[in-house]
């Protein structure tokens, strides 16, 4: 047990530092819903960061902290299916991934090289053509897609589906990690120079106490995405997967009342990360699927 | 970073749960309903003195002082062990966590010889002299005066709310000197001096858990000073902060929830909506985990206390009441007769918030110190 990153896990760490730094501002003429970071997306292939966690000195765990890590930017590629679930299936699968669940509309669909296909209690795998998906205007902060055709599916034997349901949650965990704390940090910048009242809406602490739960929170989800990136378990990645979209939803609806009207506009930004967050919050059933799932794994 | 134990730290744990297999009485669970009881109280030193002739009541303490060095990981696995059992150790918990180690770091050499060797035995039993009726989380306000009379002080005043002050051989107590915040001393006190009377208050926590305690010019040598005058404030945050994080209650809970998941479960109860529940209360125990060990890890790094620590007080709260909230819903007859632990777990986990510094006064410190957002007015 040791929650201190290793040389290796610093190193790819300061990397993706120095990485980020380059996308944290959000273009003065932007003002919509999905901030899709192309350039991001090409320097993370130029780098290889795609592939950390089949570096052995690496591993799924660092690959969770470069997910959460790049969640935080305000612009948003497809990362954390690539990085966490990909590696995981048995046969070479091109990127951007996808995920559509019974039918609905799927984040960064349109251009995927591969999408997971979940209908009820069975998954499978397509590459649909370029004519068998189609964009979707969206509140979501991420670019909707949607399957317009019927591409072929693979069905996954059921230790495969098992396998790809785990790390669905752990990739889905690690993001709302990063956007938790994005969303947190861009609240507590607000509180500390908004005044009404003649000071500053920190000082309250009606506030102060909401946002501090806020962070327990989004601390915990950080550490159980971690964990179950470590260990692959299947109870572990429900779990975290439950805790993260139970704090996400806590999480957003306190983050927009502190943000007031503010909050409301697209120039806040704050939208980049919540609203990305309610696009997570629907996956693999919800709160209930996770819980159900928690269920059968740790109270079997 | 990793999440796995090494090859130590699995034998330790096998270790500790061996000895609580062999060293537990039969009737432990009907024992086991709060450790201020005067049955547990007369367990745990028999269980204590067994621990130390082990080698497991002070491991992490310095060799000097019976211990063997052993890293913030060995003494955080036997604390997780010894809660998850409920907490056979009783009282003296105190001893191991933060009044030894206080001790060995501020304490007089005739301090030293006097209390640690009697603790390291598991011989001695402390009670923390800190609530007063008009001081509990705004302890800077307390008003028990300990007054300087050439080489002795004069005590008077109240304590209230004192676990194990009924049982307990020695005070660690707080009693102001000077008016204001730096003007509070520290006074290890023998309960038998003349003057203090205990109270045991009825409560819904336990047989014998808290007190009110009573000093009516109760004299003590000027040597029952622990540091200088006004130095409590300085060693009482140090104290705290080994305390914060000192009680894996999340052990505990976890294993209340795993308890009565089983019972719902042979009794065929155990449906979606129980299921939900005892899922987020699983998670919270998890969280309250990791953060514990986050804090833990940080000692073994040598690190100051963080605000994280706070951030891991906050979670135990949250799944202390998350689990007695499944337990209240799902299982209410442990409540009445049905089972003496979940019994004993309900009872004692209102306490997570409460003592050692409130829930709220928590979040005060995560907001300030985490997430640094300005102060409040004063």
């Amino acid at each position: 047990m040791d929650f201190t990153l290793n040389s290796d896990q610093s190193a790819i760490a300061d990397a993706l530092d120095k990485l980020a730094a380059q996308f944290t501002t959000v273009p003065t003429e932007f003002h919509g819903f999905a901030l899709v970071g192309e350039e991001l997306e090409r320097e993370l292939e130029a780098g290889q960061y795609f592939d950390i966690a089949a570096i052995p000195e690496l591993g799924t765990l660092a690959a969770a902290l470069a997910v959460e890590r790049l969640a935080r930017l305000p612009c948003t590629a497809e990362i954390a299916l690539s990085m966490l679930l990909r590696p995981q299936l048995d046969i070479e699968l091109p990127r951007p991934f996808a995920l559509v669940e019974n039918g609905r509309p799927g984040r960064f669909l349109v251009g995927a090289g591969t999408v997971i296909v979940i209908d009820g209690e069975n998954i499978g795998i397509a590459h649909p053509a370029p004519d068998e998906v189609a964009p979707v205007e969206s509140l979501y902060a991420y670019p909707m897609g949607r399957l317009t055709g019927r591409p072929a599916v693979r069905p996954l034997a059921a230790d495969e589906a098992a396998t790809v349901r785990t790390w669905l949650r752990v990739a889905c965990a690690a993001e709302i990690a990063g956007l938790l704390q994005a969303a947190i940090d861009a609240t507590v910048e607000h509180l500390g120079v908004r005044k009404q009242f003649g000071r500053p809406l920190g000082t309250f602490q009606a506030l102060r106490h909401r946002m501090a739960e806020c962070a327990v929170l989004a601390g915990g989800v950080r550490w159980l995405a971690l964990k179950a990136a470590w260990t692959g378990d299947a109870g572990d990645a429900a779990l975290a997967a439950l805790h993260a979209q139970d704090s996400a939803t806590r999480v957003i609806y306190d983050v927009h009342q502190m943000m007031g009207a503010m909050g409301m506009t697209l120039e806040m930004s704050l939208h980049l990360w919540t609203y990305r967050m309610k696009a997570l919050l629907s996956e693999l059933g919800g709160r209930g699927g996770q819980a159900r799932a928690v269920a059968a794994y740790c109270f079997p | 970073m990793d999440f796995d134990w090494n090859t130590e730290q699995q034998d330790f744990r096998s270790t500790v749960r061996a000895f609580l297999e062999a060293n537990l009485p039969d009737n432990w669970e009907e024992l086991a309903h709060g450790p201020g009881s005067k049955a547990q109280t007369l367990f745990s030193r028999e269980f204590c003195g067994a621990l130390a002739d082990a080698g497991l009541l002070v491991p992490h303490w310095p060799a000097r002082w019976g211990g063997r060095d052993a890293d913030p990981w060995i003494a955080f696995i036997l604390a997780e062990e010894m809660w998850a059992a409920g907490e056979p150790r009783g009282g003296q918990y105190m001893n191991v966590n933060w009044i030894g180690p206080t001790l060995m770091r501020y304490g007089s050499q005739e301090q030293q010889a006097r209390y640690i060797p009697p603790m390291a035995r598991g011989a001695s039993l402390w009670c923390q002299g800190f609530s007063e009726p008009e001081a509990g989380s705004d302890l800077a306000s307390l008003r028990t005066r300990a007054d300087r009379h050439g080489d002795v002080y004069r005590i008077n005043g109240q304590k209230i709310w004192t676990s194990y002050a009924g049982h307990a051989d020695t005070c660690f107590l707080l009693a102001r000197t000077s008016p204001g915040k730096g003007g509070i001393s520290i006074f290890l006190l023998p309960m038998d001096t003349p003057g203090i009377t205990v109270r045991q208050i009825p409560s819904i926590i336990g047989e014998g858990d808290i007190h009110e305690v009573f000093f009516d010019d109760v004299e003590v040598p000027e040597t029952a000073r622990l540091g200088e005058e006004g130095q409590a404030w300085d060693i009482v945050r140090v104290s705290l902060s080994l305390e914060r994080v000192g009680i894996p209650r999340f052990a505990l809970a976890s294993r209340m929830l795993h308890r009565a998941v089983a019972l719902l479960k042979n009794a065929d109860r155990f449906g979606p909506d129980a299921a939900a529940q005892a899922a987020r209360a699983h998670a919270a125990c998890e969280v309250s985990r990791l953060y514990s060990y986050s804090i833990i890890d940080q000692r073994v790094h040598g690190q100051a206390t963080s605000p994280e620590a706070s951030a891991g007080r906050f979670s135990t709260v949250n799944c202390e009441r998350l689990v007695s909230e499944f337990v209240v819903e799902h299982v209410p007859d442990a409540l009445a007769g049905g089972d003496p632990m979940l019994l004993a777990h309900h009872q004692r986990g209102i306490v997570a918030g409460i003592a050692s510094g409130a829930a709220e006064i928590q979040l005060n410190l995560i907001a300030t110190e985490l997430l640094r957002l300005p102060r409040e007015p004063r």
